[in-house]
């Protein structure tokens, strides 16, 4: 028979290319852009963080004198106008991130399943003409295949996709730390503005007639307190996993071979 | 600085301020209301025990007795200070969120370009099983078995199916 010849013969061809192509940089460089790619879901606190910081005014609004709550109102306009574009802006980020990682994704050029389909129609059938052998032979190729034919071009592909998006990428990301510092301020002072009405009316709650109101009062000031803390801890975390995100890029960067000009 | 705007005509209230300069001005207005505040706590801890009417000590320095009217109004400064603070960080991030349109536009043109690449791979792949099945049949009408020819012949023609279905209308040069 002649197929087995055939198949050895496919199998040195690919095993020569695969041999030429393969690079010993890829596969750690691959599994990085995968880890950096695991890590775009974080920016979700982002998003989260900007609806919160576009809320402002309506967790104000009960602490704000009628005077406060006019400017408090004008700055509420705008905040709502800047905040319909920012709270999009990781979206592009983590498009080309899930992708970025996707197309690095280790399973992509993975041909095992088409192996295991053949060996399994083979044993299906115990005297057709294809036996073990065959099977062995099948997925030896189609394994070099997919190595050799993928691994050469997936490699190349993603570097030329990095080195691309290097400068959006941390455009983008230097933004969106700089808007979440930006939140985090106005947080801090919304936090003493909402803190700060209680810290001052509660000590004037002192005659036993206002004994009540100065019992709830402290309780709603430890339930703000506890809130405003939370959410400072959020900042910290987001603002954390941003910096890392970044720094996972930028050292992703200098690992890029050098770019040569390729039809 | 690095990140002014190229339009001259912005609507930003302060159109020479980079967002560096307009965040150092609000962290200083805010670090000024927290300077006032911790001085009208203060003040407000050291009235005398038993508080009089408010009326009272209305004339009174902040040091001696504050009456309850004295310190709303410090406290509305001190409000009025943290809101042009927080309406200094909005220009900031108005500015610091203009013309990012661009950027975001090349990262989801990049993102297309790699969805294309999956694309095309997976439908290698997909040849590799069809060459797979291929062989099936081959064995199976080598081997003699009319038989055995109706799985393999129908799991082609459904991958044949599959492939066309998947395929994108041809790409564009």
């Amino acid at each position: 028979m002649r197929l087995p010849r055939l198949l050895v013969c496919l199998g040195l061809c690919a095993l020569l290319a695969a041999c030429a192509t393969t690079g010993n940089e890829a596969g750690p460089r691959l599994q990085a852009v995968r880890a950096l790619a695991a890590q775009a879901y974080r920016l979700d606190n982002y998003a989260e963080l900007t609806e919160r910081y576009r809320n402002t005014y309506q967790r104000e609004k009960p602490f704000l004198s009628a005077q406060a709550e006019v400017g408090e109102h004008l700055l509420d306009a705008r905040r709502q106008a800047a905040c319909d574009d920012l709270v999009t802006l990781h979206r592009a980020v983590q498009a080309y991130l899930y992708l970025l990682g996707r197309l690095a994704g280790d399973e992509h050029y993975d041909v095992e399943d088409q192996v295991k389909g053949l060996s399994s129609a083979i044993k299906a059938w115990p005297d057709s003409g294809l036996d073990e052998r065959h099977v062995n032979a099948y997925a030896g190729l189609s394994r070099l295949l997919g190595r050799a034919l993928a691994q050469g071009d997936q490699d190349r592909s993603v570097q030329a996709l990095l080195r691309e998006g290097a400068a959006p990428m941390q455009t983008l990301l230097d933004a969106m730390r700089t808007l979440l510092r930006y939140y985090a301020k106005t947080n801090s002072n919304e936090a003493r503005i909402v803190l700060g009405v209680l810290e001052v009316e509660i000590p004037f709650a002192d005659t036993p007639r206002d004994r009540l109101l100065a019992v709830l009062g402290k309780e709603r000031l430890q339930a703000k307190q506890a809130e405003y803390r939370l959410i400072g801890r959020r900042h910290t975390l987001t603002e954390r996993s941003l910096d890392e995100l970044a720094r996972q890029h930028l050292e992703l960067l200098t690992r890029l071979e050098p770019a040569h000009p390729h039809p | 600085m690095s990140t002014a705007p190229a339009n001259p005509a912005q609507p930003a209230p302060n159109p020479a301020a980079s967002p560096l300069d307009l965040e150092a001005l609000a962290d200083s207005l805010s670090a000024c209301a927290d300077i006032l505040h911790a001085r009208l706590m203060r003040a407000i801890h050291q009235r005398p025990p038993a508080a009089p009417a408010p009326a009272a000590a209305a004339a009174g320095s902040i040091d001696h007795g504050l009456s309850q009217g004295t310190a709303q109004a410090l406290f509305e400064n001190e409000v009025a200070l943290r809101q042009r603070a927080n309406g200094l960080y909005l220009d900031a991030a108005e500015l610091a969120g203009r013309g990012l349109g661009g950027q975001q536009q090349v990262l989801l043109d990049l993102a297309a370009q790699a969805q294309d690449q999956i694309r095309r791979v997976n439908r290698i792949k997909d040849m590799a099983s069809l060459l797979a099945d291929l062989l099936a049949l081959g064995a199976a009408v080598a081997a003699g078995k009319p038989e055995h020819l109706g799985p393999p012949v129908e799991k082609l023609r459904r991958h044949l199916a599959d492939l066309q279905a998947g395929a994108p209308p041809s790409v564009a040069p």
